[in-house]
């Protein structure tokens, strides 16, 4: 067969199965009915023994580059994935996130373990020479600690709440995202992140201690620190799942192994974005109140318990692979 | 140079798809940061039209909200754009849709939203900003123009032609004729037939000189016919050898 005798006969078909997919693209009514989807099928398995006759016949020609397109096409229309319907999506927060949390709970250990390292460090830093502090902790924070006062008091806040509360979360989310996503660092941006903000935390807790004020601190850090501080440790956890498929492959592939277990991370870290949320707006609108330290420790204990009662005890359905 | 992307689909077929280029793939990328940028751009000027209404009424709570939502869209614009459009879309954001490109599984599957969720959680890493130079890097690199995210969802993104079978239009007219027919290859039809369909947006000038190269060319394949010692210019020779084809 010569190829205008090629083109000749099937042009028809293929500008059938064009117009197909195209309408397919399009999510038109056309494409629901029944006789559609067996004219469908046929339309392209002939136009596939079509591609693999030109391959074998009609190599570097425009007529296989375009068959090319269009099965690639087709094929990518008729094996498209459903869209994520509302009963996934519950599957997906009430299953799928708490299972990859339990299976890399040692990831997530390791992440807590570093974030602690780095408050005690932090502490010993300040204990040792107080002037350390000055190296990390902002100057802003620090010329109010020295003056006895808090920075977080609703009369220091230059902006009103609901505001501060947006800064917070959107501050924390990338926190969080890039303690993820620095994973892809073998964990070094990751482990970063956690133990700088570990030795933060730490300084300023000595720096309060010294300058007695402890108690404020503690009052203001109540309601939403447990919950902020485990989102960010969640999303270290979930780094240092990829920074171990990095370092320790196993028997797959390195590139293998990060793909694979990547699936798990990229689910913990999404349970971060709404605990972060919530932490945020407890952050601008509750932790500045003058509310009894008493009230926004249980508040805020309850919450942190929640999250990890989510995370951990959520009822074990049936093993969920990673798709 | 163009780099092809090899799937083996269930019906045994080997797809070869081409592998988009950096170039393509940066103007893609930067035509969504424009979109995203005008989309931002205008919300700020219509709320700030919109503040003189509100902060009478409502005493300041007007422009905190207001205030909010802008740090919000600022923030999740990007993710929200690019997430959204690659899922819904099947893969395409409207900058890459304008440069024809899809985002498809390694295995030329269509991706779901989970690979999305991945391949854009890393977009800090290897595209936004100053870290896109290293992205770029990647995709210059990697045999199948993989940035960070691509290897991590295992995605890899195509270029699709259009596909236009019109240049083929003038077969149809070619149908055969009863004169001994001239053996030619299928590269050397296609040369004749895009010749044919593409000759009168020719200029003239040009219009003779391609019809004589590719008369120069196809000459020797008449040997034996009745084309053989036609006194035929090049170009109506050309028309009767596709009538003979």
């Amino acid at each position: 067969m010569t190829l205008g005798t090629f083109v000749r006969k099937n042009r028809p078909r293929w500008q059938q199965l064009e117009q197909m997919i195209t309408l397919m693209e399009q999510r038109s009514r056309e494409a629901r009915r029944r006789t559609f989807l067996q004219e469908l099928s046929a339309a392209y398995r002939a136009t596939a023994a079509d591609l693999a006759f030109a391959q074998t016949y009609f190599g570097g020609t425009t007529v296989l580059l375009f068959l090319h397109q269009l099965v690639g096409r087709a094929h990518n229309q008729i094996y498209r994935s459903r869209g994520l319907s509302l009963k996934e999506a519950i599957h997906f927060f009430r299953r799928e996130i708490p299972e990859a949390t339990r299976r890399h709970l040692t990831a997530v250990s390791w992440s807590a373990l570093v974030f602690v390292i780095g408050i005690m460090l932090g502490l010993s830093a300040v204990q040792f020479d107080e002037r350390s502090a000055t190296l990390l902790v902002p100057t802003q924070i620090l010329d109010s600690i020295y003056s006895g006062r808090m920075w977080t008091g609703p009369i220091m806040s230059v902006l009103p709440a609901p505001v501060m509360s947006t800064m917070l979360v959107t501050n924390n989310i990338s926190v969080a995202l890039l303690a993820f996503v620095g994973g892809l660092t073998f964990g070094v941006v990751s482990f970063w992140i956690l133990f700088f903000n570990g030795v933060m935390l730490g300084m300023v807790f000595k720096l309060c201690a010294n300058y007695g004020l402890l108690g404020p601190l503690a009052g203001f850090i109540a309601t939403h620190g447990f919950l902020e501080i485990s989102a960010v440790v969640l999303a270290g956890g979930a780094g240092f799942v990829m920074a171990n498929a990095l370092l320790r492959p196993g028997n797959y592939s390195r590139r293998d192994a990060l793909s694979v277990q990547a699936r798990a991370a990229v689910r913990m870290a999404v349970a971060t974005v709404p605990a972060l949320i919530v932490a945020g707006c407890l952050e601008a609108f509750v932790s500045p109140s003058t509310l009894p330290i008493g009230v926004k420790a249980v508040v805020g204990l309850a919450l942190g318990g929640c999250f990890w009662l989510y995370l951990l005890g959520a009822k074990r359905g049936k093993t969920v692979e990673p798709s | 140079m163009t780099r092809t992307a090899d799937f083996e689909l269930p019906e045994e077929i080997d797809l070869q798809m081409e592998v988009a280029n950096v170039g393509s793939r940066t103007l893609a990328v930067l035509a969504d940061l424009g979109i995203c940028g005008v989309v931002l751009l205008s919300v700020y000027v219509l709320s700030s039209l919109l503040d003189w209404n509100v902060t009478d009424w409502l005493t300041g709570f007007g422009a905190n909200a207001v205030t909010i939502v802008l740090i919000m869209l600022l923030f999740a614009t990007p993710w929200i754009y690019f997430f959204l459009f690659e899922w819904r879309w099947n893969g395409q954001t409207p900058g890459k849709r304008l440069l024809h490109l899809r985002v498809v599984k390694v295995d030329g599957a269509p991706v779901s939203w989970i690979d999305i969720l991945l391949r854009d959680s890393v977009r800090p890493l290897d595209a936004f900003g100053p870290m896109a130079l290293l992205g770029l890097l990647l995709i210059f690199v990697s045999r199948r123009g993989q940035r960070l995210g691509d290897r991590i969802a295992r995605t890899l993104v195509i270029h699709e032609t259009t596909i236009d079978w019109s240049i083929f239009d003038k077969v149809e007219e070619a149908a055969a004729l009863e004169a001994p027919p001239v053996r030619l290859s299928a590269a050397q039809w296609e040369l004749l037939h895009r010749f044919l369909n593409r000759r009168e947006e020719l200029p003239l000038e040009a219009r003779t000189r391609v019809a004589a190269s590719v008369y120069q060319n196809l000459k020797p394949l008449a040997a034996g016919t009745d084309l053989e010692r036609s006194p035929l210019e090049p170009e109506p020779w050309l028309v009767e050898l596709a009538r003979r084809t």
